[in-house]
């Protein structure tokens, strides 16, 4: 008990004093041990292997049933899309596959919705989607699992999957032979990419509920019938009938995952089918030379992480983490070099096939929903996973930095405000001149100044007014009066944050706090800093931690005292602040994306082509924020550009001069405000 | 009682009048820090309805709130459902006022004890001793605490029946203070039956009016539950059965009730084997209630308002559906100990404390209950830390008053061989 029954008498705690002159040794200590930790991960002694937790999965219990048959169906289904693709360039065919569906005897029906896009005055578009349903035999609708195929017209200029329709139908009509589905299945085909899936899942689950329609940009109207409550879903996207691997991809919206389980199953069922399979999983190629195993799985987890830290979903699966439903994307490649074919052209999608009725078998298995395994883990390598207990202290030891610097300078907060005070009874005794009557006054207002000295009340306000600027960042770009002028989004959004940002910028110039405002703005800033990175963190690891090694070093550096102050240290903090701003990072990772993507462009020109691509960038992160629920835009506006424009204050730690301020203290001998918050920081 | 008090109050009002209007409040009336199944607004509303209608409403298991209380409230949920955040921000500013002058009179009171034992004090301890300045900072500071503190706005915009709880135990604490006895033991009996956990607050109300003398301590409990028995009589009039006993009272002690909130009984009810829980029902409630009751009135027993304060903070802690407004209740009566908090060392570790975990709450819940991927065990190391914060918060305050009274007398610097002397507790 001795942490709360201190029982020295005096305030002064001598630790804290010491500690106090090493800060930034301890932080930066801190900050190398999170790295060093998250690094540490990729070593095999750090991670375990993965195992499945919930056994009613039960993988590879029962043999597959499906046979050449239905891969001959598939086979002839693709020749038909073939030939109806020719005819429909830039749309689906929804006839042919709800025809087919249908002659499967499956519940086909329809589902209709309309994307008002707001920006430039606006615009409607309108999509279908087709889904049909297998009602299961052995109960009454309560539970269902989804099966999904993004259909992609010709003029896609992503790349063509359009076999995943006819492998999709050809299981269904395998499905539907069965009679031991104990759960309804869905077979759905969505176009335009994630937004015919979100459209789909947002009317499955909210059809009835009447949208406010001035408000709403994604009107995605009811659906005729449902499943019950969506269980795991499945999304196929083939290049081929001939598989050379499959890429298992899981990020979802906003960073999050399925359960750990699912992605298990489908590993192992894969490698029960014979097909490569793993996640990330690329081509193999001829290596010179084969990397560590750390190097490998370190390059994996930050992969993982990378992708995550954006919070867009890498494939259609991502949408329904949202509801709460287990979903990842098989993403099957297609075969490049016949020379090592394993069998005929004629029995090419067996193993596939062979797969999906597996993962759903087991899936039919299920009598809750995935909890039993990780929700929140990290995987290093395809049977290597890092789990949220293990990860989470290297971010915790980043904003630990934060937290720990603020409590030091909080304690050492007092003495600092004393020394100043002192000083400015100096400077006021000399200026008064020496008569005593003076003399006494200023020594009272220096006392109380000591005991309430701090202007809460200021410091109070400039956060507010802060965080309302960023605030207005998430909210004007949506504004009616805004959206009516005829202008895309990407210039708009851009204006809007650069307006902002530009706002951010002066406005240390323009305010500058009392005396003692800067330390205890300081504080404030430090414990907003790392209150919201743990949250981020929690909800999107991966967007926490990669903003907190860029951050704290800065943070750590940043420095507002006005004895000791080194000229080169202190300007290289600003410089590095002002590269850090958000608008500058987004560009700096567009940047560096598009020399990756054409490194044959010279560099003006990809300077040019990065900054129209980072304005698109926000463009979409807003757009994003409003259809989908991605909230990457929010955090970067509301939280992110505030707490820059602090961090900016801060590292030019601007002050009234000693003169003016003792003439300011002369004129108001006593503020009024600083006892606002003085309760709350007790 | 200057201009700048109303100003204050009318701020403070603004901000809820505000806040009651927009999408938040809804969204706070049914969060689970706020809204416990005590306070929730909606059950209030369910509890009238079935009143009105002739049904009683503790035979589900949805009303728990005391029919005095309904029958009271009743006309105005019935006919004036849109004056209802008015009322409800007007009670919440009485609060705040009635904080004011109860401070105000506490301010008065320690300064003239001051005056008669300064004598007595060492000679550095200016500092420590309350000045003629704090008769307008201390009561200002209350007024501010209570009525700009986020728990207490937010807890009044959800418009949760602990705005009532709040004005209820701040008249009991301003008749304390005043010394009138009748009102206090009303208002307390009448807590007690609604929400059981307030009965301890009868240690400082002996320690106010019958401080030396057994047969008066002897009596006023007598009163005391000569005025619990008319509450109940009272609520059987108006309900014409006995059920809300078991509805508010038994309700709170066998805690039938495992919602998640902010307090430390869900998570161990629902964990445990069920054959324990009555053995565990009984440790929890003892640990609420009488545990801390002895030892505190004995060490505080010249200090009632102090005593009082902690009791009301232990309760905010242990009760069995606490809520963060209660939280909000006894951290306004801080700036009471205004001289004490020179020795207050982990305010800021308490106020990070609050901070982190409160935004945690958030998140983990919306992890848990919405997005499915955290779980109960996220939830609970949130609220179990947030607990912890306040321990840390009551312990500091505790250690801060003996520290004060110990250096009021014995001077602040004390020296032993040159060394800075060390209070040893023994």
């Amino acid at each position: 008990m001795g942490l709360l029954s201190d029982p020295s008498i005096s305030t002064q705690n001598k630790l804290v004093d010491n500690l106090a002159k090493h800060v930034r040794k301890v932080c930066c200590g801190l900050y190398v041990l999170g790295v060093v930790w998250l690094g540490c991960l990729a070593l095999p002694e750090f991670n375990h292997g993965t195992y499945l937790s919930e056994n009613a999965l039960s993988p590879g219990l029962v043999y597959p049933e499906i046979r050449l048959d239905a891969n001959r169906l598939a086979i002839q289904l693709l020749e038909e899309l073939q030939r109806e693709r020719k005819e429909h360039k830039s749309t689906t065919p929804h006839a042919w596959i709800a025809a087919k569906l249908n002659e499967f005897g499956l519940e086909t029906h329809t589902h209709n919705y309309t994307l008002r896009y707001p920006f430039g005055g606006g615009n409607e578009y309108h999509g279908k989607n087709i889904y049909g349903i297998l009602r299961a035999p052995r109960i009454a609708s309560t539970e269902g699992i989804v099966f999904t195929a993004p259909y992609r017209a010709p003029s896609s200029v992503h790349p063509d999957i359009s076999p995943s329709v006819p492998l999709l139908l050809a299981f269904a009509d395998f499905a539907r032979r069965k009679n031991y589905w104990a759960k309804d299945l869905i077979f759905l085909i969505t176009e335009q990419e994630q937004l015919g899936m979100q459209a789909w899942l947002e009317a499955y689950h909210d059809g009835d509920r009447v949208l406010n329609v001035s408000k709403a940009y994604l009107l995605p109207g009811n659906l005729p019938a449902r499943a019950g409550s969506l269980q795991a879903a499945l999304n196929i996207e083939v290049q081929d009938l001939e598989v050379d691997y499959v890429d298992v991809k899981i990020e979802g919206l906003n960073g999050k995952l399925p359960n750990l389980d699912m992605f298990n199953l489908v590993q192992r069922i894969m490698a029960r089918e014979g097909i490569t399979s793993g996640y990330k999983q690329t081509a193999r190629k001829k290596r010179r030379s084969s990397p560590s195993l750390f190097e490998k799985n370190l390059r994996q987890m930050l992969a993982m992480l990378a992708t995550q830290s954006s919070g867009v979903p890498n494939g259609n699966h991502g949408l329904f983490h949202r509801y709460r439903i287990d979903a990842l994307t098989i993403a099957a490649a297609k075969r490049q070099t016949h020379a090592t074919l394993k069998g005929s052209a004629g029995s090419a999608a067996v193993p596939l096939l062979k797969a999906i009725e597996g993962i759903a078998r087991s899936l039919n298995n299920l009598l809750e929903r995935f909890h039993q395994s990780f929700f929140f883990y990290v995987i290093v390598n395809n049977d290597r996973y890092i789990s949220i207990g293990d990860y989470m202290p290297a971010l915790v030891a980043l904003v630990a930095c934060a937290f720990f610097k603020a409590y030091l300078t909080w304690s050492t907060l007092d003495s600092e405000v004393q020394q100043a005070a002192a000083a400015t009874v100096k400077t006021a005794e000399t200026q008064t001149g020496s008569g005593s009557g003076s003399g006494v006054e200023a020594e009272t207002d220096s006392d109380t100044e000591l005991e309430d000295g701090l202007p809460y009340g200021s410091v109070l306000v400039y956060l507010t007014a802060v965080l309302l600027i960023g605030y207005l960042g998430n909210v004007l770009p949506l504004q009616q009066y805004f959206l009516e002028i005829p202008m895309g989004a990407a210039p708009l959004t851009t204006s809007v944050l650069s307006f902002l940002t530009l706002i951010g910028l002066i406005l240390p110039f323009v305010v500058v706090l009392p005396a003692g405002g800067l330390e205890l703005l300081h504080v404030g800033f430090l414990l907003i800093f790392g209150c919201s990175l743990i949250i981020i963190g929690l909800l999107n690891f991966a967007l926490g931690f990669f903003v907190a090694v860029i951050t704290v070093p800065v943070v750590i550096a940043l420095d507002t005292s006005e004895h000791n102050c080194n000229g080169s240290m202190r300007n290289l903090t600003r410089f590095i602040t002002l590269l850090l701003n958000p608008m500058v990072v987004v560009y700096v990772i567009v940047l560096a994306m598009s020399f990756y993507q054409y490194p044959e462009l010279k560099l003006d020109k990809l300077l040019l082509r990065a900054a129209t691509a980072a304005m698109d960038a926000s463009a979409y992160g807003l757009i994003d924020n409003v259809i989908y629920g991605n909230w990457l835009y929010f955090v970067v506006s509301t939280v992110f550009l505030p707490l820059w424009i602090l961090c900016w204050t801060l590292s030019l730690s601007k002050r009234r001069d000693i003169a003016d301020y003792s003439d300011y203290e002369e004129q108001q001998p006593r503020k009024p405000e600083p006892q606002t918050a003085k309760f709350k920081t007790n | 009682m200057d201009a700048k008090f109303y100003k204050l109050l009318l701020l403070g009002g603004a901000v809820r009048f505000y806040f009651v209007r927009t999408p938040l409040a809804s969204l706070i009336s049914d969060r689970v820090e706020f809204a416990t199944p005590l306070n929730s607004q909606k059950r209030m509303k369910e509890g009238i309805y079935l009143l009105d209608q002739g049904i009683d409403p503790y035979s589900g298991d949805l009303v728990h709130e005391s029919p005095l209380v309904l029958k009271a409230l009743s006309g105005l949920f019935l006919n004036f459902p849109q004056w209802l955040p008015l009322i409800y921000i007007l009670l919440d500013l009485l609060t705040g006022a009635l904080l004011y002058n109860l401070s105000v009179r506490f301010v008065k009171q320690k300064l003239q004890k001051q005056r008669l034992e300064r004598k007595n004090y060492a000679k550095d301890t200016e500092q420590l001793q309350y000045n003629d300045d704090d008769n307008y900072d201390i009561p200002e500071l209350v007024l501010i605490a209570y009525l700009f503190n986020p728990l207490t706005v937010l807890s009044c915009i959800g418009l949760t029946s602990t705005v009532l709880s709040n004005l209820f135990l701040a008249l009991f604490l301003y008749f304390l203070t005043k010394g009138l006895l009748l009102p206090c033991i009303v208002l307390l009996a009448f807590e007690t039956v609604r929400s059981l956990y307030p009965i301890v607050l009868m240690a400082p109300l002996l320690l106010v009016f019958a401080r030396r003398s057994l047969i008066g301590g002897v009596m006023l409990s007598v009163l005391f539950a000569i005025a619990c028995v008319i509450i109940a009589t009272a609520s059987y009039l108006v309900l014409h059965s006995w059920s809300f006993l078991d509805g508010t009272l038994g309700f709170i002690f066998y805690f039938r009730d495992l919602q998640p909130n902010i307090g430390l009984f869900w998570y161990f009810f629902t964990e445990m084997f069920e054959h324990f829980r009555t053995m565990f029902l009984i440790t929890f409630q003892l640990n609420a209630t009488v545990l801390y009751l002895v030892p505190l009135s004995l060490k505080l027993r010249k200090e009632p308002l102090l005593l009082a304060t902690v009791l009301v903070a232990l309760m905010a802690v242990f009760r069995a559906y606490p809520s963060l407004g209660d939280v909000g209740f006894y951290l306004a009566l801080l700036p009471l100990w205004k001289r004490c908090w020179k020795y207050m060392a982990h305010g800021f570790v308490v106020f990070t404390f609050f901070m982190v975990t409160l935004s945690m709450m958030g998140a983990l819940w919306h992890l848990w209950i919405y997005a499915g991927s955290a779980n109960a065990n996220f939830y609970f190391g949130a609220t179990l830390a947030f607990s912890t914060g306040q321990i840390f918060l009551i312990t500091d305050l505790l250690f801060a008053h003996v520290k004060r009274e110990f250096c009021l007398y014995n001077g602040q610097k004390i020296m032993i061989d040159g060394e800075e002397a060390r209070i040893l507790l023994k």
